[in-house]
């Protein structure tokens, strides 16, 4: 046990598909992650984590198995769990090009982060594996692309350069006509090392790494990091600090999600409205740039606390401006919703069935926008939202009933993400007022750790709610206690892009913007 | 709340008492821009967008210079026999530097000037007072822009954004460009679809190993004369990725570079900075 972790030690690697079965039938465990690291040195033999969601309960399964190097020469494998549960598919590939493990049995063991002109034998996440190695570039391979065959089916190669001002990757559509009949994503053009470049800081320079994961869900992927060191240290920051955090996700939340519905409008072909909440999204920034000093909420964060605060000043000019923009927002929203050619393309568009969402793991307002009900910040309650989150919800009888009523009105289409990112535009307002009318009185920002509290090997997992969906991290620290072992992490974009392969099925072409917008997933948080 | 606003809200009312569409009832397709939002140079007092030296430190005091060095998550702080050196190229402006050692170093609300060639982003130790910022709105800026593209081109100027692998802070900003407040289409700039049709190539992020190959594919596709604008401290140098395994610590390892735009991610008024000095760069070749 580790606070809300329970750690399941697993002997022989071959049960662990047998188990995690168990664990998702059983206890109705999702595939949260799985973490793979390199203990041969300091333990034994390469780790792998299976992390396990469970829903209802503020639980996460850990089933640590351990696979020694292969018999002579063969690289060490495991037996794969994707047939069974197939969000483990890019995991599986993940760890194959990081570390070079086998996962025995995997349907698709394609390379993923590492591109065809890596040499073979290329594993960086390695411990022998040094952070600079440069290698040469070789020509011989090719990605192999699911193939659609039949009369008038043509292919659309698109990316990674793309027409918009938008991250790198490459798609591929297979069309008959206009109608799309397959879409393979091929990402990590911006893979920058995260991960392995962990390794190579100290505890605090990982935070402003943990913030250009991705740029937007800067708040929120630092929340994560800092939670997890502070887990591992048995350490709580202030009260006060934990509501600046929030206070500021919250913020992260809104002008995203109002960028988010400007480029829907956008793509929808409606430029007034793109115009209206572009300039909301706009003042929103100006917003945080006053409040933490960056456009983007860098530098909020640190481990232990935080390093922004509000004076009463401060939280009135908040509280008040982004009152303004919501009221704004609103109009426009009037406005949008009483445009049919905008509201014609939203709907019915881009659809994610439930049972796929579940299948899928999708996580934030993908899952909920198909009627998943799912949401860290209630599911697992972190810092300030421990006392605001299930109390927003299931207050009452008729408010549980009515949430549930929404959730299934959800149909899984553009027009649905589109209405749950509205509504959480308002909710998030809300929640910046009242944590700032209720800021606790205590002035300390942080809580200092000390050096003894960080054990050799401490792990934990931290987690928020991102405006994508729940972001994931792992942390094992080093020997010394103060620098990091391994930093594994899951944003809720790797868990949401396989969404889009499905979601544009039967749509068009020309549809294909929208449904990418509509899920807002970030290139740069799947790559790392 | 500006009288614009109260004015926008009473017609809503009306409408809606009427039960009519909205196009007598949201300012109908009349849009009018928030002009405060452009008035001074307005970023906020505690804006990260420059650091410097002050000189007032003597050169012997190099603990503190050291203690600065050894934070730097982005290594941009390099101690030498003259001194110290911050390299802006390097620095994400995170301010830890200040934070351990306030008195060597000291972060300013002034965003950090684009430059056209590397060597001029290292600063040593200021021998005088930090140099002014521009002080100029993004309105004044765009003016001497248009001028400038109107004079050299004759038409206006196109621009293609490629990601080279940035955590996308740096395209959040450069769509800002886009938005009404900076609108930089009234200054003769638009953002095209291919690189066939660009005279720039305003490029983020680490020139990551996995894009490199389409980057340069880029550039050899943009028609001469052409200019590449690095945009951020990944593009600049790596930032705080660095040189490593799956970086190549700059665009300007991969193609030639003509302007680098320091900052993390550089604001909407730098990037037009930065396209400032891109122009002239474009002058020469171009028809009169």
């Amino acid at each position: 046990m580790n606070g809300n972790e329970v750690l399941v030690k697993v002997g022989r690697a071959s049960d662990v598909p047998g188990i995690c079965v168990s664990v998702r039938d059983g206890f109705r465990g999702r595939l949260a992650m799985i973490a793979c690291s390199d203990e041969r040195k300091t333990a034994s033999g390469f780790a792998l984590r299976h992390v396990f969601d469970v829903e209802g309960a503020d639980v996460f399964i850990v089933l640590l198995s351990r696979l020694n190097d292969g018999k002579l020469g063969s690289p060490p494998s495991y037996p794969s769990v994707a047939l069974l549960i197939p969000s483990a598919t890019l995991y599986e590939r993940e760890i194959k090009d990081m570390f070079g493990l086998i996962a025995e049995g995997t349907p698709d063991p394609r390379p993923l982060v590492l591109h065809e002109q890596w040499p073979e034998g290329t594993h960086p996440l390695r411990k022998e594996y040094a952070l600079q190695t440069k290698q040469p570039r070789v020509g011989d391979r090719k990605y192999q692309f699911l193939e659609v065959e039949g009369e008038g089916v043509s292919e659309i190669p698109v990316g990674p350069v793309h027409a918009g001002i938008i991250e790198p990757g490459h798609f591929r559509f297979s069309i008959l006509g206009e109608t799309v009949v397959n879409l393979e994503t091929r990402l990590y053009y911006t893979h920058r090392g995260v991960e392995k470049l962990a390794e190579s800081l100290s505890l605090d320079q990982a935070v402003l790494l943990s913030e250009r994961i991705s740029g937007d869900e800067a708040v929120a992927n630092s929340t994560a990091y800092c939670q997890s060191i502070e887990k591992i240290a048995g350490v709580e920051p202030p009260l006060r600090a934990l509501q600046v955090r929030a206070v500021c996700a919250e913020m992260e939340r809104v002008y995203n999600h109002v960028g988010t519905l400007a480029a829907l409008s956008l793509d929808a072909g409606f430029a007034y409205g793109y115009a209206r909440l572009a300039l909301l999204k706009e003042r929103m920034m100006r917003l945080n740039e006053e409040v933490a000093g960056s456009r983007l909420l860098f530098g909020v964060n640190r481990i232990g606390g935080v390093n922004v605060d509000f004076t009463n000043q401060s939280s009135r000019r908040v509280v008040e401006e982004m009152g303004a923009v919501r009221a704004d927002f609103e109009r426009v929203l009037n406005l949008l919703r009483s445009e049919s050619s905008v509201m014609d393309r939203l709907s019915g568009t881009g659809r994610v069935q439930l049972e796929s969402a579940v299948e899928m793991g999708l996580l934030g307002v993908a899952a909920r926008g198909s009627g998943m009900d799912c949401d860290t910040r209630r599911d697992h309650p972190y810092g300030a939202y421990r006392t605001m989150m299930t109390n927003a919800r299931q207050e009452t009888r008729r408010q549980v009933t009515e949430h549930m009523i929404q959730l299934a009105k959800a149909g899984g289409d553009v027009l649905a993400r589109f209405e749950t990112r509205v509504e959480e535009v308002t909710s998030s307002t809300e929640m910046v007022k009242k944590i700032l009318e209720n800021l606790d009185g205590e002035l300390e920002l942080k809580t200092l750790i000390a050096e003894d509290k960080l054990e050799p090997f401490g792990n934990a997992l931290g987690y928020a709610e991102s405006h994508r969906g729940q972001t994931l991290h792992w942390v094992m620290t080093g020997e010394d206690g103060r620098s990091i072992f391994r930093y594994k992490v899951r944003t809720a974009s790797f868990a949401n892009w396989p969404a889009i392969e499905l979601a544009v099925l039967n749509d068009i072409v020309a549809d294909f913007p929208l449904i990418n917008k509509s899920l807002d997933l970030s290139y740069a948080g799947n790559d790392l | 709340m500006t009288e614009r606003e109260s004015a926008e809200e009473a017609p809503t009312k009306k409408a809606a008492d009427r039960g009519v569409g909205h196009s007598d009832g949201i300012l109908g397709n009349h849009v009018e821009t928030d002009r405060t939002l452009l008035e001074g140079t307005r970023s906020a007092s505690c804006f990260r967008g420059d650091v410097i030296l002050p000189p007032y430190v003597s050169r012997l005091d190099a603990e503190l210079y050291k203690r600065g060095e050894e934070v730097c998550p982005s290594k941009a702080i390099a101690l030498g026999p003259e001194g110290a050196a911050l390299d802006k190229g390097k620095c994400i402006m995170c301010g830890m530097c200040q934070q351990v050692a306030p008195r060597a170093f000291k972060t300013v609300n002034s965003f950090a000037l684009p430059v056209t060639t590397r060597r001029d982003l290292l600063v040593a130790q200021m021998p005088g007072p930090g140099k002014e910022g521009p002080g100029q709105t993004p309105d004044e800026v765009g003016a001497r822009l248009s001028q400038r593209i109107k004079k050299l081109l004759g038409r206006s100027l196109a621009i293609r954004e490629v990601d080279a692998g940035s955590c996308n802070g740096c395209e959040v900003e450069v769509s800002a460009l886009n938005n009404p407040v900076y609108d930089i289409e009234r200054f003769g700039i638009h953002f095209v679809a291919s690189p066939r049709h660009a005279d720039v190539l305003l490029v983020t992020g680490v020139a990551s190993r996995n894009l490199e190959l389409a980057l340069r594919r880029t550039y050899e596709a943009t028609p001469d004369p052409k200019v590449v604008v690095a945009v951020g401290a990944c593009a600049c140098s790596g930032g705080i990725f660095g040189d490593t395994y799956a970086t190549s610590g700059g665009v300007d390892k991969v193609v030639p570079v003509d302007v680098f735009v320091p900052g993390c991610p550089p604001r909407p008024e730098a990037l037009l900075y930065g396209l400032l000095l891109a122009v002239d760069r474009v002058g020469p070749a171009a028809p009169v």
